[in-house]
């Protein structure tokens, strides 16, 4: 009797164990949402934005209160988290949000598993460029562009003005002998004049890759230069406006304020510096923002300067800052239902056409929006510096779908320059060697 | 008849083990043959296709220069490690079984850097470092805390070896004291009385009948030194420039940052193989010493 009571109570636990793991292969597929489809809609939306978290919980209330039978979860991601990482892991667990967002460079690989949005309403409001690394081969779009951002050096403007004696216009900086007198000009005044801070991400994503926007004006020309990089028939110490560039950086790490100890910098240490008007530029972009603003003494007079690559102003990017979609959101069709994609799409529409879902974006987020509808002018300094450059066309295309470690490689062997490990050549010779590797 | 008992039997040895064997098979056997399969391909990690592509990714090992600068790193962090933290703890422990006062107040002490996460350690350490030690030393003038540690390679690499030993000596200074404790005391004493002083007890007596305790502490220092992977990306992220990028981190950036899943797990696999090696040929080796008292 015992014996047996012993035997049922494994078989059942053995069984409980058996089914549940049968459920979850078999229903990865059709999640919970399908079967509750025709009353109640739940769909989430991965956050690799962690600094709009709050804001962006907000807008999913609002959004399923207007929206009844709707319900929208955030999901973030954890911090230093790649967002292709979180994704990836949610796909295998067979729980992929309806929603995510990735960085650009990420959107084609989840080619398979984006639905097609090249219907939607908000298509043809996207400003001039802003869906063409959302496309498929044939034409299919799969991101909606969530952000768009841009970087140069943040000026701090009550630094400069008393630098320059008046009124600082930062049209009159178009050289990098410009930029090298501004300098000059600052440290006159007893004020450090610039911060180049060491993160990977800065210098490898941002900074260096300015230098391939600048190559040519045609974005055609940039991806041929980058192709002909992975196939070794560049030879970056003869490219003048890569050189360029980095003569630039050697201006900059030559009256960098951390010159003596060159890595000890970090992020946090910039918006202090900057705010406090303890430097007059920093190379950043329009996320520094929130940081600043903790830190700020000018009441809001910032704005950014182009990276000089020549001493010609008629140079292109002398006048240009980088601006890109760095966010994008896809919509998943494998393992959310029909019911969900609709939902999904609808909080999508909303963002753009829905007056609070444009108070967020704008207001609330401080997001530049990649829509010709959304009038609403940006509150922050930063936002509205990079709205003036777009206004003007004066815009480079930011290096967006760069292979995904490319960052974190060449954002090394920039550490090792800035520090002066290795000289130029052997820079450009470890650049030349990464792309080399990409085959 | 012979079978019916052969079912028996089974049915009972099923009963106890099943459960666990089924765990151990679903959790721990199948994912390292699909890993050893994945090898094999070239797969980035999300894709729903990926092709057979052979040898590749592990004549790919062979050519990943970074790769073996990594494992060198991870050796030469492994040895410095393995010795400091088996040598302070050792000491800890030798000096906690002496008469001082206080005893269990500073085992507990000593442990507790064990009981926090590696990756909060990682940031309490990276705090130390780089502000509080750098506060210290522009405040005395003591040259060598004037910039931040984490910002030179070489002293990055030592940074990483300070705060392991500091985190696992205490641990392994718990099974020596164990150990200790469980040396014969009529042995000692009569080795005092035949005029053996501390120093001679402590090496013809006490060291060999520690050889348990130093196998299982060194292959649990090894074994941790080569898996470091929470405290290396708290404490420097691999920097300054990749110069203390340990090889469990190469290998997860391998595969999930560069998206090359099926090279990193190849490079996974030969990490395992090293280390299985490493690890067996230690205890082996010590397993000899062993001596009865």
């Amino acid at each position: 009797m015992r014996k047996l009571k012993m035997m049922s109570a494994a078989v059942l636990s053995l069984s409980l164990l058996l089914s549940g793991c049968g459920n979850s292969t078999k229903e990865g597929q059709s999640s919970d949402g399908k079967k509750t489809a025709s009353s109640e809609v739940k769909i989430t939306l991965l956050n690799s934005k962690g600094e709009i978290q709050a804001q962006l919980e907000e807008a999913a209330k609002e959004f399923s209160k207007e929206n009844p039978g709707t319900t929208l979860e955030v999901i973030p991601a954890a911090a230093g988290q790649s967002p292709f990482e979180k994704v990836s892991s949610m796909y295998a667990a067979g729980n992929a949000p309806t929603i995510s967002m990735v960085d650009p460079g990420d959107v084609k690989k989840f080619a398979d598993k984006a639905l097609d949005l090249s219907n939607e309403k908000w298509v043809k409001d996207a400003i001039d460029g802003s869906l063409d690394d959302a496309k498929t081969e044939d034409g299919k779009i799969l991101a909606f562009p969530f952000a768009v951002e841009g970087y140069g050096l943040i000026y701090n403007k009550a630094v400069l003005d008393k630098a320059v004696g008046g009124n600082f216009d930062p049209a009159s900086i178009k050289t990098r002998k410009d930029l090298a007198e501004l300098i000059k000009k600052i440290q006159k005044t007893g004020v450090a004049s610039n911060l180049q801070s060491p993160m990977d991400w800065s210098l490898g994503a941002h900074y260096l890759t300015i230098g391939y926007s600048v190559q040519s004006n045609k974005f055609e020309e940039v991806e041929a230069f980058l192709t002909n990089l992975k196939e070794g028939k560049e030879d970056l110490t003869k490219n003048e406006k890569l050189n360029g560039l980095l003569d630039t950086f050697d201006l900059l790490k030559e009256n960098n304020v951390n010159k003596k100890d060159p890595m000890s910098g970090t992020y946090e240490q910039g918006p202090e510096l900057l705010g406090k008007g303890k430097v007059g530029l920093w190379f950043m972009g329009n996320w520094a923002w929130p940081q600043i603003k903790g830190f700020d003494t000018t009441n809001g007079n910032y704005g950014f300067l182009p990276v000089p690559i020549s001493d010609n102003p008629d140079d292109y990017g002398n006048s240009q800052i980088s601006v890109g979609v760095t966010k994008r959101l896809i919509i998943d069709k494998e393992q959310n239902s029909p019911e969900q994609q609709t939902a999904a799409k609808k909080f999508l529409e909303w963002l753009v056409y829905n007056e609070k879902g444009q108070d967020f974006l704008v207001n609330k987020a401080n997001i530049i929006p990649a829509f010709k509808n959304i009038t609403l002018e940006p509150q922050d300094p930063l936002a509205k510096s990079i709205k003036a450059y777009m206004n003007n066309n004066k815009t480079l295309r930011s290096m967006v779908t760069l292979p995904p470690d490319h960052w974190s490689q060449v954002g090394a062997f920039m550490q090792q320059y800035l520090d002066n490990k290795i000289d130029r050549k052997q820079l450009l010779k470890q650049i030349e060697g990464y792309w080399k590797s990409q085959q | 008849m012979s079978s019916q008992k052969f079912f028996d039997r089974l049915k009972v040895q099923l009963l106890f083990s099943g459960p666990t064997l089924f765990a151990f098979f679903t959790v721990v056997i199948l994912p390292f043959l699909y890993g050893i399969y994945l090898t094999f391909t070239n797969w980035d990690g999300v894709s729903t296709s990926h092709s057979f592509v052979g040898m590749k990714n592990y004549l790919a090992v062979l050519d990943d220069a970074a790769f073996w600068t990594s494992l060198y790193k991870t050796m030469k962090y492994v040895l410095l490690t393995v010795i400091l933290i088996n040598v302070v703890g050792f000491f800890l422990a030798y000096m906690l079984t002496t008469e001082i006062r206080a005893k269990n107040l500073f085992r507990a002490g000593f442990f507790t850097p064990n009981l926090i996460g590696g990756i909060i350690l990682g940031f309490l350490w990276q705090f130390i470092f780089s502000n509080v030690l750098v506060y210290i030393g522009e405040h005395f003038k003591i040259g060598i805390f004037s910039s931040s540690w984490l910002a030179d390679p070489d002293k990055a690499f030592w940074t990483l070896v300070i705060v392991t030993t500091w985190q696992y000596s205490g641990y392994m200074m718990v099974i020596y004291i164990a150990g200790l404790m469980n040396i014969p005391k009529e042995l000692l004493e009569a080795a005092s009385i035949d005029g053996a002083n501390a120093f001679v007890r402590l090496r013809k007596i006490i060291l060999p009948l520690m050889v348990p305790s130093f196998i299982v502490c060194v292959f649990l220092s090894l074994q941790r030194g080569f898996m470091v992977y929470d405290l290396n990306i708290a404490l420097t992220n691999g920097g300054p420039y990749k110069s203390t990028q340990l090889v469990s981190m190469y290998v997860y950036q391998k595969a999930f940052l560069s998206q090359k899943y099926g090279a990193g797990q190849a490079e996974a696999f030969v990490l395992f193989l090293i280390v299985a090696i490493v690890t067996l040929i230690q205890v082996y080796v010590s397993k000899k010493r062993e001596v009865e008292a």
